[in-house]
């Protein structure tokens, strides 16, 4: 019932179409980068949650102890406080995962994955860019 | 005269990291996994029960006495119809096909389902979150909340730990109420 406030922009995107196209090594419960699907898979009590590159705005990493902490941070409405939004939403009423934070004792495999997702948005981002550049 | 038991193998009770052995019986379910621990439900405890995509592939998830249920990951697509069989003979019980999303998409909203609560995308689940194990939650701004949670495992880290989930923040547009009056200023 949301579709008479769809964003405005809002270009349809979607990581799987049934659960058939997962990798398989999601069984292992750990944060997958599937670069083929531009998706990252987390792993959320049992699920393996995708969550396509385009919801993701950045990682950030830090050591504390034992453990290496990964927050993966979100798209969400109204970030840019005073500024005007640009990032189009299908629903902008809608609840909205905001952040998840993981933590391991394996920093390197962290260190990794980070890397593997800010790498991906970037692809994103540029051919986003080029997208735009032709338009133009 | 009752059946022998089926038995599936390399199937996992709950989030245990180990695999073990499920028996579907006339008398009812029970699991055993490497040790000596067997997780057993008795046929006339056995309520209802769902089918649905986990990451270790299927989930068998049996609502029993008490508003409680366990869950068991690991089958296989072809146990499906296997499952359903014996469900239905054994304990009149019909197999529900859960459905869950994959479209990758970080918004929908949240429904609390029994002691869980569910994040749904385009009302299908994306996952859910026991509550039982939410440490700690925040109002962290006017439309976040926050939930903590709570790491049972007290084992050493090692390198093959899972990754832990610590925390997620939701943006909820209308969790935000004006303080009272009382509260104003502040």
């Amino acid at each position: 019932g949301a579709s008479g406030k769809e964003g405005k922009g809002w270009k349809k995107f979607q990581s799987y179409k049934g659960e058939g196209a997962l990798p398989p090594d999601v069984d292992r419960l750990r944060i997958t980068v599937d670069r083929k699907a531009q998706t990252v898979i987390l792993p959320i009590h049992g699920f393996a949650v995708p969550f396509h590159i385009n919801t993701i705005k950045n990682v950030s990493k830090n050591d504390e102890g034992d453990y290496t902490y990964l927050r993966i941070n979100f798209q969400t409405p109204g970030q840019l406080a005073g500024k005007k939004e640009d990032t189009p939403f299908e629903n902008p009423d809608a609840t909205f995962v905001r952040s998840i934070s993981y933590r391991s004792p394996d920093g390197h495999r962290f260190d990794n994955i980070s890397k593997q997702i800010t790498e991906l948005k970037k692809e994103a981002n540029k051919r986003e860019q080029q997208k735009k550049e032709l338009a133009d | 005269m009752s059946q022998p038991a089926t038995q599936f193998d390399a199937i996992y009770y709950g989030l245990n990291s180990e695999p073990g052995k499920l028996r579907v019986a006339q008398s009812g379910m029970a699991w055993k996994g490497s040790g000596s621990d067997i997780t057993a439900v008795p046929s006339a405890d056995i309520k209802w029960a769902q089918w649905l995509r986990v990451a270790r592939n299927f989930q068998l998830r049996v609502g029993v006495k008490d508003r409680k249920k366990i869950c068991f990951d690991g089958f296989v697509r072809e146990d499906h119809d296997k499952l359903q069989t014996l469900l239905k003979n054994y304990f009149s019980v019909a197999l529900e096909t859960k459905e869950v999303s994959f479209k990758g998409w970080n918004w929908g909203e949240t429904d609390f389902q029994g002691q869980d609560l569910a994040f749904l995308v385009s009302n299908r689940v994306a996952f859910e979150l026991p509550l039982a194990q939410v440490a700690n939650s925040n109002i962290a701004g006017r439309t976040e909340v926050s939930l903590e949670f709570s790491n049972p495992s007290s084992k050493a880290p090692t390198k093959s730990s899972l990754d832990e989930m610590v925390e997620i923040r939701f943006h909820v547009p209308g969790a935000y109420t004006k303080p009272r009056a009382s509260d104003a200023g502040s």
